[in-house]
């Protein structure tokens, strides 16, 4: 049976699931389909055990209660979620969230300020390959060879050896620095502003030093070159992109490199809907919101824990098939479906590209109709 | 990898020839390269060698792990990226449209395969080390967590 893994944002499309052998997948997506029903959630209101629909109730009391509420989370939901989580935040006037820093740079290819293309040409086209402060070989496990530097496609007949050129930048030697080998440079750098500007100035004809200078050499090869940032990129950016900008425009394309599985979903349902993105971080700092909605996400266990003390203030609701540190310490919890393994629906790759979701199993309840219950109910 | 002079070492060196071999020592070398048994070697059985007995068995246990090219794969340490199936010669040469493009592969019996997210050898009778003989390390040069060893440099 074939599955779109919902691991991580590639949505490898090509998964074989046999019984309980699940080909092909990276060992984040055959833990997704083998773990599934390990640690699963139940239906709580004030750690007391209840059925789902009292917990909706319960969720919706609370909301009406509440002053200002924030909606954090939404990466593992599917795009239809994501629009009805939108449309409570229209009604509430509530803050969205989803923790990831690429906000900025999804905008920007959104509105075509920044030059993006798919993950299919870079394989089919793309000489150069950037991984710029990520460490996909980790973080997005079958990134590189499934669409990018490994893989021949239709002009790049010759293989990784030949055929292409990687630069992995970033402040320390990770997995992927580590295939940084032949026809391959690692280029080291605590400032990303000056290695941007180093590399403008050397594609100018300018002066740099010897790594840039044959990055800069191979760049002008060919027209077809890819940028891929994560998260060390934005951290190094700070907010100044208009020179990466250039040098993108100067290079090639980018696309963004986060593994939250459907977060440029979200960029997008949140573009669309017009609403500015809101940090939950700033918003717990400044003691701005009275109630949260926690959609498959843990911000108790991945936010620095100054501000995570800070989340148990709130009201919380959580909305996750599984337990999570947040679950524990939620008012209400609900328990929902996992995307792409229990309820279908559509996602959003790193490249922007749609994918629809092929689920093994069904569930009654998902984020969707949860959400809707919820939205109904206010 | 043990060297045969280490486990020559441990071995009754009294070239008995009960083995079938001439020397303790060629008896050291054919044991590596997986002709010989260590049970080939009776006075070996003997309960005055067990203590060395035990030390040549937990020697050869990562002998015993290999394959018949040498290929070693340590699951613990695979995350399934799935580099080692694409840049595999053959898996290019007998499955472009699979494995040489970035798919899973789709041969029957591949060299290697993810499965439930490590790596497993499903059949090395494909692998230009055991037909051709050739030295080629391209699953392992591109193997950054180290999960793919031969047994020469172990």
């Amino acid at each position: 049976m074939m599955w779109v893994c919902t691991g991580c944002s590639c949505l490898c499309d090509d998964i074989e699931i046999e019984g309980d052998v699940v080909r092909h997948a990276c060992r984040i997506g055959a833990g997704l389909y083998l773990n599934r029903s390990v640690a699963r959630a139940e239906p709580l209101i004030d750690g007391k055990r209840t059925d789902i629909d009292s917990a909706i109730e319960r969720a919706v009391e609370i909301l009406k209660d509440s002053k200002s509420v924030a909606i954090y989370g939404l990466n593992n939901s599917t795009l239809e979620a994501q629009k009805i989580a939108m449309k409570i935040a229209e009604k509430i006037s509530a803050y969205v969230d989803n923790g990831s820093k690429f906000g900025k740079l999804a905008e920007m290819i959104l509105r075509k300020e920044i030059p993006s293309t798919t993950l299919e040409n870079v394989k089919d086209y793309a000489y150069v390959i950037f991984y710029w402060g990520c460490d996909v070989h980790n973080s997005m496990p079958r990134h590189m060879s499934r669409y990018t530097y490994y893989p021949r496609g239709k002009k790049r007949q010759r293989g990784y050896e030949e055929d292409r050129f990687l630069v992995v930048v970033d402040v320390r030697r990770s997995h992927t620095a580590m295939l940084a080998k032949k026809n391959a440079v690692f280029i080291k750098t605590d400032d990303d502003g000056k290695l941007i500007r180093e590399f403008l100035t050397a594609l100018e004809g300018g002066i740099a030093s010897g790594d840039v200078l044959r990055v800069v050499k191979e760049l002008k090869k060919s027209d077809f070159n890819v940028i891929f940032g994560g998260g060390g990129l934005i951290e190094g950016l700070g907010n100044e992109f208009e020179e990466f900008v250039r040098f993108v425009s100067n290079v090639g394309y980018f696309i963004p490199a986060d593994y939250r599985t459907n977060s440029m979903g979200f960029f997008k349902s949140l573009f669309e809907a017009g609403i500015p993105k809101a940090n939950l971080e700033d918003l717990l700092i400044d003691e701005k919101v009275d109630t949260a909605i926690i959609v498959g996400s843990d911000p108790l266990n991945s936010m620095p824990f100054d501000v995570a003390k800070r989340l148990l203030k709130l009201k919380l609701i959580v909305i996750d098939p599984k337990v999570s540190f947040t679950s524990k310490m939620a008012d209400v919890v609900i328990p929902s479906a996992i995307s792409g393994v229990e309820c279908g629906g559509k996602m959003i790759r790193s490249d922007f590209v749609e994918v629809e979701l092929k689920p093994i199993f069904k569930s009654e309840y998902d984020d969707a109709k949860i959400l809707r219950s919820i939205s109904e109910g206010l | 990898m043990p060297s045969p002079m280490d486990i020559y070492k441990l071995l009754p060196k009294t070239n008995c020839k009960l083995c079938g071999e001439q020397t303790c020592m060629s008896f050291a070398f054919k044991l590596i390269k997986k002709e010989k048994k260590l049970e080939d070697c009776k006075p070996l059985f003997e309960p005055e060698f067990e203590e060395q007995r035990k030390k040549i068995e937990e020697m050869l246990k990562v002998v015993e792990k290999a394959t018949e090219t040498g290929l070693v794969v340590n699951e613990d340490l695979c995350i399934g990226c799935g580099n080692c199936i694409v840049v595999c010669p053959v898996h290019v040469y007998e499955d472009p449209e699979g494995a040489g493009s970035g798919f899973g592969v789709r041969l029957e019996n591949p060299i290697l395969r993810v499965e439930n997210g490590v790596v497993r050898v499903v059949d090395v009778g494909l692998c230009r080390r055991y037909k051709e003989k050739t030295i080629c390390v391209a699953c392992r040069e591109n193997c950054p967590t180290s999960a793919i060893a031969f047994l020469e440099e172990l």
